[in-house]
């Protein structure tokens, strides 16, 4: 590169760091909002367990046998219980009495279970948030498990001597499989990539893109537009400056600031939330072309918006889908598949699920080609695309 | 002093069916002040903005000292300066930021940059504006700065659009001192502007009307260029006097001056002998009349209007 071109970039490249710097507003947006949005993020999801929630509990069976179990799920740490009689009704309204789920314990129940017939407990649960219910089926029915095991077990106890010596006249095998059949089979797990299951360190990548997309896409989006708008951009034609030139020297101040902001991030969740990173130098690599994808981005909306409210406007319309889609903060799997070739076309899938394959998976570098491959590519069309824009503004 | 710098030949600009610039040819010599005298809307900031490459010509070409001002665009443009119609300097950066910026892109050395900037703050006065926001500078220094943006690298040409525009006559009239000491040094200043005023005070004056060029010459041979005798008349009550007349066959046109009425007419001799006779208007009061000269905005009403009768061939 020629030296006159390195001034002309160092001319264009300082004139736009001077507009951050006097735009204090935005300054302040850039200096404050990385830190407090890895802080709220990283704690809004520290505890994915359900804990404490409100709920009801109405036993219409008060008998010594049911009071057992009753105990028992007042000992678990997932409900908060709250005692209803059963003569006050409204199970059902959990919005009325402001819980998430109502257990009702039916009249007779204690007896069902001993006379060859049980009867099912009813239990309500607020579905409107997708998630919960199916976990608080689950818990319960966990804690029903172990009570009935317990009452099994209480059973085996006291039962007569005559029964022992009987099961001792049966065949060993057929013992033994007595015995494995009254043993609670259990899973061995093992989980692997996210031992601890931390959300934090799967959230990791998100909370860095959306903030370099939020940022750096609006901001890169009106330098032009704003240039455009106030009649700059005639003036900087006007003078020896190639195309090129101005580009460079616009997303340089952005590139820097950008990288400041990744580090924060990292450093932060690294001393606040004890997130580890691996293998820097790859996701360095990682990081920066996705950072070139979103200034890219930011360069091709400024060059096709003419004001710079059409630039912010055209920045959330992209914006928007992408934080919903692209699996930042949720796992893309469930979506259904033409929702997920969609979110192929996003930088932020691929930067999400390259820095997890590294981070998370110690995924080997065949694991992402593929999507370092697609940024490699946004970069190229976003640059063309707004270079090719700008030569139209010329003319 | 007589070789062209800019040549227009058969300049054009359509956008869609609007001829913007119609087959416009004209050139202007090295050293000259030339003022670019239309309405708004009849082609002046299309041509300039032609010129400095910012517009692609439908058709024609235009040369700046020998180079295509669209295809060589990157090369002419080192050879201009250009203040633009709307401020379009960077008002969060200060006086001596913005001419920085400019000095910069336009690739003045870094060893020759603070003295030029030193000349341009005091050739403009702006040297206590030195660190103030451009933005909070009044609408003449504002000019002024532009001015020196435009001035930074030295440039054998400038181009002016409108550059006196919504200024009070202080810093218009300084404008103006700026502009001659600058031809007097050398530089081909290239002048938009719709004050007729200051028409005169260029060395040659094109007028533009609906994208065609009109006339061009010096003020005073445009001048000379109105045969006519000019006659003005004290008319009471003045303004139903103006629309009366304006309707008579033989006037092409009336204009209100300090008062008096002033009639483009062929004849206007065989007019006034025949009123002595008989003044058609027993309602409206006749009491005086003059013989008065030409003035610019004569001229261009005149030739804007097609008032041919009152006009004859330029001396060229």
């Amino acid at each position: 590169m020629k030296r006159s071109t390195l001034g002309a970039i160092a001319s264009v490249a300082y004139k736009e760091f001077l507009h951050i710097y006097r735009d204090r507003r935005v300054l302040v947006l850039l200096l404050i909002l990385p830190p407090v949005f890895t802080l709220v993020f990283g704690h809004a999801f520290e505890i994915g367990d359900l804990t404490n929630v409100p709920a009801l509990l109405i036993n219409a069976d008060q008998t010594p046998h049911t009071q057992r179990f009753v105990d028992l799920a007042l000992t678990s740490k997932t409900f908060r219980w709250r005692m209803q009689s059963p003569q006050a009704g409204g199970e059902s309204d959990l919005l009325g009495h402001g819980v998430q789920a109502a257990l009702v314990i039916p009249k007779g129940w204690s007896a069902s279970l001993v006379n060859g017939d049980p009867k099912p407990l009813r239990l309500y649960l607020d579905g409107a948030d997708t998630n919960t219910a199916q976990q608080l089926e689950g818990r319960l029915q966990e804690t029903l498990g172990k009570f009935q095991l317990n009452e099994r077990q209480e059973m085996i106890d006291a039962l007569p001597e005559e029964v022992f010596d009987l099961a001792k006249k049966l065949p060993i095998e057929v013992r033994k499989q007595f015995v494995s059949a009254m043993t609670p089979w259990s899973i061995e797990n093992k989980v692997l990539y996210n031992p601890k299951s931390r959300f934090i360190d799967y959230v990791v990548p998100g909370i860095i893109g959306l903030i370099l997309q939020l940022l750096t896409v609006t901001l890169m989006a009106c330098t032009i537009a704003r240039e455009r708008e106030s009649g700059t951009l005639y003036q900087l034609m006007v003078t020896s400056l190639r195309r090129r030139e101005i580009v460079i020297g616009k997303i340089l101040p952005y590139l820097a600031i950008s990288v400041l902001l990744i580090l924060t991030i990292i450093l932060l969740a690294g001393w606040h939330f004890h997130v580890k990173f691996h293998r820097h130098a790859v996701l360095a690599v990682i990081c920066f072309l996705f950072l070139l994808c979103s200034l890219g981005l930011g360069l091709l909306i400024s060059a096709f918006s003419r004001t710079q409210t059409q630039a912010i406007q055209f920045s959330v319309f992209f914006l928007l889908p992408v934080f919903v889609l692209s699996g930042a903060f949720a796992p893309l799997d469930q979506l259904p598949k033409f929702i997920r070739y969609f979110a192929e076309l996003f930088p932020l899938t691929h930067f999400c699920r390259a820095f997890r394959l590294v981070n998370l998976y110690r995924a080997g570098i065949s694991y992402l080609a593929v999507d370092l491959a697609a940024l490699c590519f946004g970069v190229l069309i976003t640059f063309v695309g707004a270079m090719f824009l700008l030569r139209r503004i010329e003319q | 002093m007589s070789d062209p710098v800019i040549v227009l030949d058969r300049l054009s600009k359509f956008y869609d069916s609007i001829h913007a610039v119609e087959n416009l040819s004209l050139s202007i010599d090295s050293g000259e002040i030339f003022g670019f005298l239309g309405a708004n809307g009849a082609g002046k900031t299309t041509t300039m903005r032609m010129l400095c490459g910012l517009t692609r010509p439908t058709s024609g070409k235009a040369t700046i000292a020998g180079a295509d001002v669209w295809k060589k665009r990157q090369i002419v443009r080192t050879k201009f300066g250009y203040v633009a119609q709307r401020f379009s300097l960077y008002p969060d950066l200060t006086v001596e930021e913005n001419l920085r910026f400019f000095g910069g892109a336009c690739r003045v050395p870094r060893t020759e940059l603070d003295k030029r900037i030193g000349n341009l703050l005091q050739l403009t006065d702006l040297e206590a504006k030195r660190g103030v926001p451009a933005g909070s500078l009044s609408g003449g220094m504002r000019q002024l700065l532009a001015l020196g943006c435009a001035l930074v690298h030295n440039p054998p040409l400038l181009f002016l659009d409108e550059p006196t525009s919504g200024l009070d006559p202080v810093h218009r009239q300084r404008m103006w001192n700026l502009l001659y000491d600058l031809s007097h040094s050398g530089i081909t200043i290239f002048v938009t502007t719709h004050y007729m005023d200051e028409a005169e005070r260029c060395t040659e004056v094109g007028f533009i009307e609906r994208g065609r060029l009109l006339a061009k010459a010096s003020p005073r041979a445009l001048k000379e260029s109105f045969s006519a005798k000019l006659l003005e008349i004290d008319v009471d009550p003045v303004m139903p006097a103006l629309v009366r007349l304006r309707d008579q066959p033989e006037i092409l046109g009336v204009s209100l001056r300090s008062g008096s009425l002033r009639l483009y007419a062929a004849e206007p001799e065989k007019l006034v002998s025949r009123w002595r006779q008989h003044w058609p208007f027993p309602d409206l009061r006749w009491f005086g009349e003059r013989w008065v000269d030409a003035d610019m905005e004569d001229v261009f009403t005149a030739y804007s209007q097609g008032y041919s009768a009152v006009l004859k061939p330029l001396k060229e």
